[in-house]
């Protein structure tokens, strides 16, 4: 097998139409494992990614580079009415190349969950776990150790200890990391084990051809059978089109853009599963509280998640339940996420050595109420949807449940101050004051929700006249399209979702190989 | 000419600064605002009759709704003139003069002169929005337009908080209790509105290297970044070994990565 190659927008200059045995529109954590399965048995696999081809070499550890080159929308993706804010990768390796190397293996409450209500008999952990330990091994994920954790999860971890709740350290796929506190921007030194520098490159040593800078507009398909992908080659800086087509004709399509992207591209195809593409789109939706310290905690510096708790992953019939990490805290995305007045942000700002942001993760697509995101495409937009999410009264129980254990675990931990993110912040002196949050607003709008974790939106499941894609993720009704990405997830996880994506994908590559 | 609307016209309603109307379909107008004008205002901001006072109802149109805003955004605007300021050295990209007008005054409020900070003048505040601005969707740029108009526009202004002067022209302490009237309002549009441009403004403005000192940000460590790290494409050429695998000899980690389990 001959190597394969790179190709980056800027060097396209006239049309370009390839065949190939398969096509895999994206190269996040689905795209990318589906593609080096496939390059391994042998198949010609070319490779559509939206997003432009960024290394090392320009990851100088400084947010507008990142965002603008990194992310989806610069960081500025989100709902319609701005109630929750998506943050979502945009580059060859996806959300990979951005992610805090956070790596669990799917829940086994969930993979139960699937089977009895989705009637997913093809996915179990014994049926993973051999992908698992696979992944694990290429990407060196290891437990982060306890004496090398950062100031900011140290806030979380001794929280968690006064309190007696569950803690525990948070497994990295990292290889030499120097702990220095930047995976969000872009791993500066690729010890990061990122799609962008270990199974992408893999892939391409064996055969695969990358265009990145290329957005796939449509599938052309007729009868029970794509045709061919357009796309769009993107402009390098303004990610406009540049007028350049590259169309490819595979004998199988596999599309892994994301629980957003995916939808998209379906419907602009005009593959809707009569109106259920774009719809139960789960998000994880993340509450965050800020707090301040006497000593310094810089949470920018060190690796950036290394301390979770599950302790309230599991809350009872009827509740959502919610996790517990923290984020890297750089300024100009806290100073966005901060809410409150100018006057308000910069104060805080005087304090951003000294603070420490927590997250409770919540478990959306759980209860039976819940009707989660909707997808759908905008007159006039291109890279922008239309993008809602429908709150239960569940939701903001759990909102408020959780606000006010981060404030108590901020406190246990030593906070002279804590603060939500309510458009109008609550401060708290101590944690006498918890019962501020009671009358505080839980509302859209009201205090900020945010994501960085989309699934679902193209939801795998038995019956096809309640799902997108089969258990096998080829999509219904057609025979060689499959969606394999965080949007087939039928609910959400409860843990960070890399590791699940990576899994279903080695998987499939199986089967998928055998349709071609 | 629309503003004749407003000749001779009582106070607007008393408690119009601090509480802008509930959203409940059922409002009453000011005394001597022409019904017209508030059926159009009220299309602006609030749910069609018998909608539930949601994002649901209010927002179903998207994001500020660009059909909504164009309603009243424009309309008195350019009967009434802006502040006139400084255009960048090397142009606007973007935004219109106008528009340009409206992001300096409110990124000087948004980022108020405080010791320590560098102003929004010296970081270009402004100019960094309409910079932003070009490399996102279109349909986001009508829409922060839109909404900058809207700030701008003495109408809501008056009627929701009784000042007739458009945004730009108001004393500082004004355009202060404007922005609070969007940050606190009920109307979740409002609030939607304030988030949009708070965020673009805090953006523009922490994305400078010239705040990371008042922040005590100390920003990228010296000597990690390569700016010539090799760029490999495949095509036949070896694979770099920093490619995938982290150089060993570059730099020592600070402790070997294993531990005990989660």
């Amino acid at each position: 097998m001959s190597q394969g190659r790179i190709i980056t927008g800027d060097e396209l200059k006239a049309d370009v139409t390839v065949e190939c045995d398969v096509c895999v529109v994206g190269s996040g954590s689905g795209g990318a494992w589906t593609a080096l399965e496939l390059v391994k048995q042998g198949k010609s696999v070319v490779m559509l990614e939206e997003g432009g081809y960024h290394t090392r070499r320009e990851f100088d550890m400084t947010e507008p580079r990142a965002f603008q080159n990194l992310y989806q929308e610069l960081g500025n993706r989100a709902t319609d009415d701005l109630s929750l804010t998506i943050l979502q990768g945009r580059s060859v390796g996806g959300g990979t190349t951005v992610n805090w190397c956070s790596t669990f293996r799917t829940p086994e409450r969930i993979l139960s969950i699937w089977k009895e209500r989705h009637g997913i008999d093809t996915l179990s952990t014994a049926v993973l776990t051999p992908h698992w330990e696979h992944i694990e091994q290429r990407l060196h994920v290891a437990p982060w150790p306890l004496e090398l954790i950062n100031e900011n999860n140290k806030v979380l971890w001794e929280g968690l200890g006064k309190l007696g709740y569950e803690r525990g350290l948070i497994r990295r796929n990292v290889n030499n990391c120097l702990n220095l506190g930047y995976c969000g921007l872009g791993c500066p030194v690729d010890a990061k084990q990122s799609m962008l520098v270990t199974v992408l490159p893999d892939a391409v040593e064996q055969g695969l051809t990358l265009y990145s800078d290329c957005s796939a507009r449509v599938l052309d398909w007729d009868g029970r059978t794509v045709r061919s992908v357009r796309a769009d080659v993107l402009d390098g800086v303004t990610r406009k089109p540049t007028g350049v087509k590259v169309t490819v004709k595979p004998k199988v399509t596999v599309v892994s853009g994301g629980a957003i992207n995916s939808p998209a591209l379906l419907m602009r195809s005009e593959l809707l599963s009569e109106g259920r593409v774009g719809q139960r789109t789960w998000f994880h939706p993340v509450l965050l509280m800020m707090a301040e310290y006497e000593h310094e905690v810089n949470a920018f510096r060190g690796a950036p998640q290394s301390v979770y708790s599950h302790h309230f992953v599991d809350r009872g019939p009827g509740k959502m339940g919610y996790f517990l990490e923290v984020p890297p805290v750089h300024p100009m995305l806290a100073s966005i996420v901060a809410t409150g007045s100018g006057p308000e942000t910069i104060e805080l700002m005087t304090k951003f050595k000294h603070l420490n942001v927590m997250l409770a993760i919540h478990v959306d697509g759980l209860l039976p109420e819940e009707t989660g995101g909707t997808v759908r495409l905008r007159g006039g937009g291109y890279s922008r949807h239309s993008i809602t999410y429908d709150f239960t009264d569940a939701h903001w129980e759990a909102f408020r449940h959780s606000c006010k254990e981060m404030a108590k675990l901020q406190f246990a931990a030593g906070a002279k101050m804590v603060r939500s993110l309510h458009v109008d912040p609550v401060t708290m002196s101590s944690v006498n004051e918890l019962d501020k949050l009671d009358a505080a607003p839980f509302a859209p709008v009201q205090v900020k929700v945010a994501t960085a974790h989309q699934m679902g939106g193209c939801r795998m499941g038995k019956d096809p006249s309640t799902s997108v894609v089969d258990p096998h993720l080829k999509y219904h009704g057609l025979d060689n399209l499959f969606v394999v990405d965080g949007s087939v997830l039928p609910t959400s996880l409860g843990v960070n979702p890399q590791e699940t994506i990576f899994g279903i994908a080695r998987w499939a590559a199986g089967h998928i190989g055998q349709a071609v | 000419m629309a503003l004749q609307c407003f000749a001779g016209t009582a106070r607007p309603p008393s408690n119009a600064g601090n509480s802008p109307w509930r959203p409940t379909g059922r409002v009453k107008h000011a005394p001597g605002i022409r019904p017209c004008i508030l059926r159009r205002l009220m299309k602006m901001y609030l749910p069609p009759p018998g909608a539930k006072p949601t994002r649901r109802g209010v927002l179903k149109k998207g994001l500020l709704g660009g059909a909504l805003l164009a309603l009243g955004g424009g309309t008195f605007l350019f009967t009434r003139k802006s502040v006139e300021v400084d255009l960048p050295a090397d142009g606007l990209l973007v935004l219109t003069p106008r528009e340009f007008a409206i992001v300096s005054a409110l990124a000087w409020r948004l980022v108020p002169k405080r010791d320590g900070f560098p102003g929004v003048d010296a970081v270009q505040v402004a100019r960094g929005c309409d910079r932003i601005l070009t490399m996102v969707d279109a349909t986001a740029v009508d829409e922060t337009k839109q909404l900058l108009l809207l700030l701008e526009n003495a109408l809501p202004n008056f009627l929701l908080g009784g000042r007739l002067s458009t945004f730009t022209k108001l004393s500082t302490d004004a355009q202060d209790a404007v922005l609070r009237e969007w940050q606190t309002s009920r109307i979740t549009l409002r609030r939607t509105g304030y988030t949009a441009l708070r965020g673009l403004v805090m953006a523009a403005y922490f994305a400078s290297d010239k705040t990371w000192s008042a922040v005590g940000y100390p920003g990228p460590l010296p000597g990690i970044h390569d700016p010539n790290a090799p760029v490999w494409k495949g095509g036949g050429a070896e694979r770099p070994i920093g490619n995938g695998t982290f150089r060993e000899e570059l730099l020592a980690p600070p402790a070997a990565v294993d531990g005990g389990t989660p």
